[in-house]
């Protein structure tokens, strides 16, 4: 009886959270999965038979589907370093004691507070061709002899959306990252300038290992927002010109909302789901091998 | 037995015309709606309805647009989930997927004993009419598009507001210099309404095998190049939306561009007598198409009060409450009386506007319509306007999309 109870009590202290859970995780997985394996369109609620495999084979026969792999990525790859090397310098920087440091550790946050549909918006005008401040300011610095219609072209519209969303996301390397240098002892490094060692020794030696941590639950976080957003691209290009800015949940989000075709749409989401969890799984099992 | 006459007499005196009327529940008509300025309202127009027919409440939600998919996945959502509204605004772009779900109730026997059905013109009748020849959608507002000619800029560069395709083209070129462009193209969300009058200009139509039809093919390289060859759009062209096409205007950068009614005012504010809009170009032997923008109510069958919900969008069609609709709205009249005596829009884009309407063309109703104006168009005419593909294969996988 006692060991009936024992074993029952933690299961019922988490029963709320675990139904929670279901209820807004699991159920909507196992329904994404269910559609996927269904020919689910909108506008014919009647019919929904049952195809198997079918939307799967089709996802994959498809060249959009790996030209917007393709494009996710470069999408992730890109933005993740670009906002972790950004992220990083910042952290490393706000570390350091200089006037008004409290104010610039506020303002940082700023991008990553804001929405990315307002994001996405002023990143749109910044880089307008006809209005655009960025055309503007490159213009009269002599840094471009014309405007550049930079979300227009096919090899610098990619380019224009990593910018904006590595404007949005590195603050939350720096920030995090913040916090891992503070969490390292100061002790270290004197011990470390006492022995002789100079910056660039203590950065590698002290600072990165001291952060591997952070850096690594950080990157695997970023990643998968990364990987799954799709806010910014939708307000900023729509995934064009063509496909040029398409990525895979973009292509999903416009087959189901837009073409109404849920089960293909269900079957893209699933195929990126499996993607995700495949690199997740590697990195993990790679920092537990180390 | 005294009982018993006590009940009868009691019933009978509740059956006189002289008993106390018992209040009616009134009846609750759920329509959607959508303005384009976001603080308009219809509360006016409820008021009004309300107050003639003090048996029906108007519960009037206005669900947010999103470029007409948030909107349309709203409806269907809700149709499906037996929670749609009585009735709501709708467009021709998804008449087929509404018909498919079955949620529309025809409205001909009502239109057809709807006393004030002849102020609506034969060619709006026309163009509302389902493919299976019935008739599901009321009009209520309407644009045509037609295209905004800054008169300054041609007089100067020595053209004449082009009326053909030839002429349009000499037009541009003349405008073309420095960081002034001749045609402001819209490449970018909704842009395939300005692109239809160009490519089933001169005589092809949307129907099957009419996108892979010479005429249309010919037109499409006509319109490509406009921007590739003749560079006379802006370089942003592809990805142009509503915004850059009527700022560039406004900003002097373009010349031309194909817009509609509801720029109107704002064009006039800006320039004066120095804008005027004239029909869209057409080919030879009087051939044209102009795009016609549709807002309608449509009556959904799944409502229980469906007899209530047309006595509110049949009233809503009439001449002066269409008027004040079209006020909030910022389109035109579907009503031939209300536009004779129209002053919501100068005369000349007001006459440009019901000049094109005989002319004017939509869309096939077919299931993939929305997905052509949503997704298909922009992408497949940005990777031809960038040369991933060329403009033939762009109208084949349009025929394709639309016929299989």
């Amino acid at each position: 009886m006692v060991s009936i109870r024992r074993w029952a009590t933690p299961w019922l202290f988490l029963a709320p959270a675990l139904l929670v859970t279901a209820l807004i995780v699991l159920l909507p997985v196992a329904n994404a999965l269910w559609l996927s394996l269904h020919d689910v369109v909108l506008f014919r609620p009647k019919v929904r038979p049952f195809i198997g495999l079918a939307n799967y084979v089709r996802a994959l026969g498809d060249p959009v589907f790996w030209e917007s792999l393709r494009h996710s990525i470069v999408w992730v790859v890109a933005a993740v370093s670009l906002q972790f090397a950004v992220g990083f310098a910042g952290a490393l920087l706000l570390n350091r004691t200089f006037a008004w440091r409290g104010i610039a550790r506020a303002l940082i946050v700023v991008p990553w507070a804001l929405p990315s549909v307002i994001i996405g918006l002023i990143w749109t005008w910044m880089l307008d061709f006809n209005l655009g401040v960025l055309n503007v300011l490159g213009v009269r610095l002599g840094l471009l002899s014309a405007s550049v219609p930079w979300l227009a072209q096919l090899d610098t519209a990619m380019a224009g959306v990593i910018l904006a969303i590595v404007w949005q996301g590195f603050p939350f390397f720096a920030i995090t990252l913040l916090a891992g240098l503070q969490a390292i002892p100061d002790e270290h490094y004197e011990a470390a300038e006492i022995d002789g060692a100079g910056m660039v020794q203590q950065f590698w030696h002290i600072t990165v290992p001291g952060l591997a941590e952070v850096i690594v639950t950080s990157l695997l976080l970023r990643m998968i927002w990364v990987a799954n957003s799709l806010d910014l691209i939708l307000v900023m290009t729509g995934g064009g010109p063509g496909t040029a800015t398409q990525t895979l949940p973009l292509h999903a989000f416009l087959t189901a909302w837009s073409g109404g075709n849920y089960g293909q749409g269900s079957a893209l989401a699933v195929i990126l789901t499996l993607v995700l969890l495949g690199i997740v799984g590697i990195m993990l099992w790679r920092r537990r091998e180390t | 037995m005294k009982r018993r006459t006590l009940i009868a007499g009691a019933a009978a005196l509740g059956a006189t015309p002289l008993a106390a009327p018992r209040a009616q529940k009134p009846v609750t008509i759920r329509w959607w709606y959508h303005f384009d300025d976001p603080k308009a309202t219809p509360d006016e127009l409820v008021a009004t309805f309300e107050k003639a027919n003090p048996g029906i409440k108007i519960q009037a939600e206005n669900i947010p647009w999103g470029g007409g998919g948030d909107y349309d996945t709203r409806l269907y959502t809700s149709l499906i989930a037996g929670n749609g509204p009585d009735t709501g605004m709708v467009k021709f772009n998804n008449l087929a997927r509404l018909m498919e779900m079955e949620a529309l109730s025809p409205l001909d026997k009502w239109i057809d004993g709807w006393a004030a059905k002849s102020d609506i013109s034969a060619d709006m009748w026309r163009l509302h009419a389902a493919p299976d020849g019935k008739r599901y959608y009321m009009p209520l507002q309407y644009v045509v598009l037609y295209l905004y000619v800054r008169l300054d800029l041609l007089q100067k560069a020595g053209v004449k507001p082009p009326t053909n395709f030839e002429d349009f083209l000499t037009a541009a070129k003349a405008t073309t210099g420095g960081e002034q462009w001749g045609f402001g193209m819209r490449g970018g969300s909704g842009g395939h309404d300005s692109w239809m009058p160009f490519v089933f200009g001169t005589g092809a139509r949307p129907v099957k095998g009419g996108f892979v039809s010479p005429q249309a093919l010919a037109q499409n390289r006509y319109f490509i190049d406009l921007y590739r060859t003749h560079k006379v759009c802006p370089p942003s062209a592809p990805t142009d939306g509503f915004l850059q096409i009527v700022n560039n205007l406004k900003a002097s950068r373009t010349a031309m561009a194909v817009h509609h009614i509801t720029t109107a005012n704002d064009m006039n504010a800006a320039f004066g007598d120095s804008i005027t809009a004239i029909p869209v170009p057409r080919g030879p032997g009087n051939n044209g198409f102009a795009t016609f923008g549709d807002g309608s109510n449509a009556v959904f069958s799944a409502s229980k009060n469906q007899e209530a919900a047309w006595r509110w969008v049949s009233w809503l069609s009439e001449a002066p409450n269409n008027v004040l609709y079209n006020k909030a709205a910022g389109q035109m009249t579907v009503t031939t009386s209300g536009a004779a005596n129209w002053t919501l829009h100068p005369r000349r884009f007001v006459e440009a506007t019901t000049q094109s309407l005989a002319i004017a063309n939509v869309l096939p109703s077919v299931p993939a319509a929305a997905d052509f104006t949503r997704t298909a168009w922009p992408q497949n005419t940005q990777k031809a306007l960038l040369g991933q593909i060329g403009p033939d294969e762009m109208m084949q996988n349009f025929e394709k999309l639309f016929f299989g």
